[in-house]
């Protein structure tokens, strides 16, 4: 720890140096450890190891305490560093092939790994699997996710799981920081700080920080944690809106949420036609028009008054619309098309796919989003089709959920991008066809067509597609098409 | 999370140990997060304060680009004069990318020797939950009138002020949840007269009296457009108020207004967004808030020839 520096944030300053300093996570330290020693004769099995948890549980302060412990030198790589390809050869490459000076063992780290696939690193995944398969040297990857991380990169490493911490022992470290700083303090307020962090002992000392800097005392009522359940819920909102009179209750109660304009819109617009009725539901979705209008104006031009008047066509706009009372309906939270379909990050998604696939089709991406991206989302309900499709264009997760309207965490998405992943690492990708092999285009395919944008020659292109995806649907969704398809499909688009 | 109760107690405790964690203030926009940032900033590095603390809107540069170049820079470079650390204060730090706030990461814990962050933004729901538990977080809720005026009174009886009832409403009034723009405009009144009144405040302030902005919406509505258009162009002239300052003024009034059915408040408040987007757009804000008059005119179904 960094105990004799005093203008240090309390967190960092309290970092523990050494592994025995760590509280809690016994038996993930005692698995780094072993897996430590085996490097003291040569390199083991797996040269890598991954710890991954949530944030704040001590995963990077356990990875450079290791090092510490065991008079190994560090070096480390994170997210705020580019990991393309080249910059992490160079870096991570060269420390890997090569022993210390003193002939010790060099520990590489690499922090936060599961966020190397972004399009400005692309490359860097498959190079990473490449130094892991051939490093000299022990290298340590730590995540938040481990469905992040690219399969090939797991199956290189020892995973090694952190918990969250139990309020007790966070507590503890807390109580250990207060008697360093010379601040009394009550049990019951450091319990408070403690449960209220939900396991992430970082977040615990930046509160304790927050309340007892500067005080040589530290009492129960200092502790003022906002309690999240006494604020209103969006249910609360929408209850205002639909079943209440007052304008300006409907309105207010907004401010009381953490929800976003664009996120509280596609509430609105879930409920409402369970709500009214006729001509009132009409003039309440003419609010939300209004309402949305708005909205565009905050996104395109930065001009975030406008939010205010987004706020009151959503909120009193639709309180006004109702002419009468309305039984009650179970409100219904947006489904996931609704949602997305809204928010400015799934327009910067949609934007990003078309981006991807038009690089690789090299035409723009507006013509990539008007003309391939609607087929592209008919035929993803084919999982095969899917896995191609993200391997080929290098889709990351969101991207994924985004195009089969599913949930970033589901099961689905995950394997698909890990079998996309996959595929990628192996140098395939650049051999699959999206669109391309069928009909009288041959190997060609749209992928020539949609980039010659001469009027003669492309025509058919989409008609083609078109057809193909006609056929597609007709043969549904039925087990035994699909099987065949498996079997004879060279391209995305050769059913 | 900590609440609000405390923020400023809490935030000026910093200040006094000269030690701070990362902060994240979250909230609506005007209710003092960058002004909170400012005056840490200003009171921890005195007179060097400007070379210390560094501005960034976010919504400008959201890429990742930004965090491994710029802001990586700006967080290793050592602090000027004998400040311990400088202070970057990221603006509207939602609008960065989910790529650019995971590369932020591990930068806000490196250079903690020479940087500290403070993130504002509207939401915190948009900030990545591993940044969130590097900071100490905030919540800034709208002020409320309440709070603004026991602040007001009580620097008034520090100072030795004389100040007015009507003048307190008007401080509240003026101030609308912004506990910096009360105190200033205390402050500028408290120099200009030897008892600050209402006038005092909305003069200092530049700012329509309400009475005046609700007759000129009710004018126009019950079809006198003359005198409302007349009322405009003093408002304008005369007291020197911007378009944008009539226009917030306009749609905080419109609720409150007597006689005009809900119905029709929303109307006009569509109108009046439509209005506040042309003045940013336009040329002429007269020529769009008299086009705003004349369709509180149309809206009210009265034409006085
Ligand atoms: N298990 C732990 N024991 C002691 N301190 C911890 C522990 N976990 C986290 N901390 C505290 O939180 C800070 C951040 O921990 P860190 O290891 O960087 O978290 P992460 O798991 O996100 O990598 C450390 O500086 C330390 O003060
Ligand atoms: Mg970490």
């Amino acid at each position: 720890m960094n105990i004799s520096e005093t203008k240090i944030e309390w967190s960092e300053k309290y970092r523990p140096t050494s592994l025995s300093e760590i509280v809690g996570n016994g038996k993930p330290v005692s698995d780094l450890c072993a897996w430590a020693k085996e490097w003291r004769n040569r390199a083991p099995d797996r040269k890598a190891a991954i710890l991954y948890g949530k944030p704040g549980i001590g995963k990077t302060t356990a990875a450079h305490a290791l090092a510490h412990d065991l008079g190994w030198e560090a070096i480390e790589l994170n997210a705020s560093d580019q990991r393309t390809a080249t910059a992490i050869k160079k870096v991570a490459g060269m420390a890997s092939e090569t022993a210390t000076i003193g002939g010790g063992i060099r520990l590489i780290i690499l922090d936060e790994a599961d966020n190397i696939y972004g399009n400005a690193d692309r490359g860097g995944a498959r190079e990473l699997v490449r130094i892991i398969q051939h490093t000299t040297q022990p290298i340590l990857l730590t995540a938040n996710d481990l469905y992040g991380v690219s399969q090939g990169i797991k199956n290189l490493c020892v995973p090694i799981a952190f918990r969250s911490l139990q309020s007790r022992s966070i507590a503890q470290l807390l109580r250990k920081i207060c008697q360093n700083e010379g601040i009394a303090c009550d049990a019951e307020a450091l319990l408070r700080l403690a449960e209220n962090a939900h396991g992430d002992s970082r977040s615990a000392i930046n509160d304790l920080q927050a309340v007892a800097q500067g005080k040589s005392k530290l009492h129960q009522d200092d502790v003022v944690v906002s309690s999240r359940d006494s604020r209103d819920t969006i249910f609360d909102v929408l209850k205002k809106i639909f079943k209440k009179k007052d304008i300006k209750d409907a309105l207010n109660a907004t401010y009381d949420i953490d929800e976003t304009p664009d996120s509280l819109i596609s509430w609105v617009d879930e409920n409402l036609p369970a709500q009214y009725r006729g001509g009132d539901m009409v003039s309440g979705f003419d609010a939300l028009s209004r309402a949305d209008i708005f909205l565009g104006r905050v996104q395109r031009r930065q001009n975030y008054r406008m939010w205010r008047y987004a706020g009151a066509m959503m909120t009193s706009g639709v309180v006004v619309s109702k002419s009468r009372e309305y039984a009650g309906a179970r409100f219904m939270p947006p489904s996931q098309w609704r949602r997305l379909g809204q928010t400015r990050a799934a327009r910067q998604m949609r934007d990003a796919i078309s981006g991807k696939i038009g690089l690789r089709c090299q035409v723009s991406q507006r013509y990539a989003r008007l003309n391939l991206l609607p087929f592209v989302k008919g035929l993803v309900s084919d999982r095969d089709y899917a896995v191609r499709l993200a391997a080929w264009a290098g889709l990351d997760v969101g991207e994924i959920a985004y195009l089969t309207g599913s949930k970033k965490g589901a099961l689905k998405v995950k394997t698909i991008y890990q079998e996309a992943q996959t595929m990628f690492e192996a140098g395939i990708a650049e051999e699959i066809e999206i669109f391309g092999g069928f009909g009288q285009q041959g190997q060609q395919g749209l992928q020539n067509a949609a980039a010659d944008l001469k009027p003669e020659k492309p025509k058919r292109a989409p008609v083609a597609l078109a057809e193909e995806l006609e056929k597609k649907q007709e043969k549904g969704t039925e087990k035994e098409p699909k099987e065949a398809l498996k079997k004879a499909q060279t391209s995305l688009f050769d059913f | 999370m900590v609440g609000q109760t405390n923020t400023i107690g809490r935030l000026s405790s910093y200040v006094r140990t000269e030690n701070l964690p990362h902060l994240m203030f979250t909230g609506p926009p005007g209710v003092g997060k960058t002004a909170s940032a400012v005056s840490i900033a200003r009171e921890l590095f005195g007179d060097t304060w400007q070379s210390n603390f560094t501005e960034l809107n976010a919504s400008d540069e959201r890429g990742i680009d930004v965090v491994r170049h710029k802001i990586k820079n700006f967080a290793r470079t050592s602090p000027v004069g004998d400040a311990d650390f400088k202070i970057i204060f990221l603006d509207e730090a939602d609008a960065l990318t989910i790529d650019a706030q995971s590369a932020l990461r591990r930068t806000m814990e490196k250079y903690t020797r020479t940087c500290r962050f403070i993130l504002s933004c509207n939401y915190s729901s948009k900030i990545i939950e591993p940044i969130q538990s590097r900071c100490a977080v905030y919540r800034f809720g709208p002020i409320t009138d309440e709070a603004v005026e026991e602040r007001v009174r009580y620097i008034a009886t520090e100072e030795q002020l004389d100040i007015t009832e009507d003048g307190v409403d008007a401080i509240k009034y003026v101030a609308h949840g912004d506990m910096r723009k009360a105190i200033n405009a205390l402050q500028s009144a408290a120099m200009l007269d030897a008892t600050i009144d209402r006038d005092a405040i909305y003069q200092i302030t530049a700012t329509a009296r309400p009475e005046e902005i609700e007759k000129l919406i009710s004018d126009a509505y019950k079809g006198d457009f003359a005198e409302s258009r007349r009322k405009l162009g003093d408002l304008l002239t005369k007291q020197g108020l911007s378009g944008e300052d009539i226009v917030g003024q306009i749609y905080r009034a419109v609720f409150d207004v007597g006689d005009i059915p809900d119905r029709k408040k929303i109307e006009l408040i569509d109108k009046i967004g439509e209005t506040d987007f042309r003045i940013t757009e336009g040329a002429n804000e007269r020529i769009q808030l008299e086009a705003l008059l004349a369709q509180f005119v149309l809206s009210g179904g009265i034409y006085n020839d």
